[in-house]
């Protein structure tokens, strides 16, 4: 936790910052957290409809089918 | 992996076209029921300028299978011996989702703005969505807020003037109800206001984390209007939830490069609570790696839990704690019960990217495509009921299998 708030306070501060040159990996593909927005949103409507819980992941909505 | 990156900024940048279509196969058949959907879709993004991004898609769930209709519990059973008092009933529905947006972009910032139409036989929907995104400290925190509101309509069974909840009967099948023909048809209104807000950070060159909270507000019908419960001896009615619910959800992620296995590895962990009085956590850890050039595999694993809703009963007509009535609703659904779910899943992706021109621009590959990147998943996911029995008898082979398939092509 202490951990975490410096790392915050570092952040807001501005004097953490990844410079251009080194973001090769964190621009690749197998670092976003949504590398298939659709996919991920199907397989987010299948498993949402099978629990009572809901968000964390994406607000859009749509429509139910969820018989 | 450099060089790859600096093709797929070059692409990016020449990039006019996008399409992706992605298609997901949901198959589960446990004690009494079956369900299957498939859900294709497609999106098409036309990028003619830096500052403007117009997108169109399409969206469909195909659902066939049989749920349960009439649901009780051991206790009745057990003064009812011999007699099957679980009634199932078959279900086919075909919803269409159309939708269309557009992304603004101005220096920093981009605003999004999409509208979703749904439609199938027993419920219409209609959402507008916007978010705006904006990026500070050097590309390494983005920040972003979204809206959606969904103004819903869902078919229901016209009940006798003069009935009250414990009498209404549960609705027979979605013929009539939104053709305006049928006078037993009627339509309940339903909305749903969601907020939504996410930091993303990069604190290392090999390491983001990304805190996501959710808010939604629904207003109105929330029931199955098929399912009916018994709730008393010789006395069935419709299934009864309340109006309005407030749910609440924060989630934390990770992602981080380890360099000397050259993998990634993602991490999710998901608090969620509504005035229902459901409680969720969720964990989910993922390792993703680059077998051979463009070609990715992953292997990812999901731990859920919840807890039941305040008006939870197994079994409305009395028993021992747990079961016993709950106030003044009911409900037959099992995603409201006590439950927790395992899941295990596997994707493969495959990202081709050309060569770029020899006297500079975009390469073509196949000589249309900029970029092209297919990808397959398959999961799977065990659910343990702890509570939901369907007169006693526990639910058995609750497994769920999901197969996906997508596609992205940039022209």
């Amino acid at each position: 936790m202490k951990t975490l708030v410096i790392l915050l306070s570092l952040s807001i501060a501005g004097c953490v910052t990844v410079r251009p040159q080194q973001r090769a990996v964190l621009a690749d593909p197998i670092m976003q957290f949504e590398g298939d927005p659709q996919a991920n949103a199907q397989l987010r409507h299948a498993i949402d409809n099978r629990e009572g819980s809901y968000g964390g992941g994406g607000v859009a909505g749509g429509g139910c089918g969820c018989n | 992996m450099a060089t790859a990156l600096v093709l797929s900024s070059t692409s990016a940048r020449a990039q006019v076209v996008q399409f992706d279509t992605a298609h997901t196969l949901y198959h589960e058949s446990p004690t009494r029921s079956n369900m299957t959907v498939y859900t294709p879709g497609v999106d098409l993004a036309v990028t003619p300028a830096d500052w403007i991004t117009v997108r169109a898609g399409y969206e469909a769930d195909i659902v066939s299978g049989a749920s349960v209709a009439t649901k009780a519990g051991p206790a009745y059973q057990a003064v009812n011996p011999g007699a099957d008092v679980i009634t199932t009933a078959s279900v086919h529905d075909v919803r269409h989702a159309p939708r269309g947006g557009l992304t603004l972009r101005k220096g920093d910032v981009a605003y999004t703005f999409v509208y979703n139409y749904g439609t199938e036989n027993d419920y219409k929907s209609q959402s507008i969505f916007a978010s705006a995104r904006t990026e500070a400290y050097e590309h390494n925190t983005q920040l972003e807020i979204s809206y959606a509101r969904n103004f819903d309509l869902v078919c229901d069974r016209v009940q006798a003037v003069n009935d009250r909840p414990p009498r209404f009967r549960a609705l027979e099948d979605s013929n009539g109800c939104f053709t305006g023909s049928d006078p037993t048809r009627t339509r309940h209104p339903l909305s749903i206001d969601g907020l939504q807000g996410s930091w993303t950070q990069a604190w290392t060159p090999t390491f983001a984390t990304q805190l996501l909270y959710t808010a939604q507000i629904v207003d109105g019908f929330q029931s199955s209007p098929y399912r009916s419960v018994i709730i008393a001896q010789g006395l069935k009615a419709q299934e009864h939830h309340p109006e309005n619910r407030a749910r609440q959800a924060i989630a934390a992620r990770a992602n981080l490069y380890v360099r000397p296995l050259k993998l990634a590895i993602r991490i999710t962990g998901r608090a969620y609570h509504d005035t229902w009085d459901i409680t969720s956590g969720t964990g989910e850890a993922e390792v993703e790696k680059y077998l051979f050039e463009g070609f990715r595999v992953a292997a990812r694993g999901r731990y859920y839990r919840q807890s039941g809703a305040l008006f939870w009963s197994d079994d409305y007509t009395g028993g021992n704690p747990p079961l016993g009535p709950k106030g003044q609703y009911w409900t037959g659904d099992r995603e409201l019960s006590p439950f927790s779910s395992l899941g295990i899943g596997l994707r493969l992706t495959y990202n081709i990217q050309p060569e770029p021109k020899p006297g500079g621009g975009t390469g073509r590959f196949l000589g249309i495509f900029a970029g092209l990147k297919l990808g397959a998943s398959a999961d799977a996911m065990q659910f343990y009921y702890s509570e939901y029995t369907l007169a006693g008898e526990e639910l058995g082979n609750a497994r769920a299998y999901i197969l996906g398939l997508n596609l992205s092509a940039l022209f």
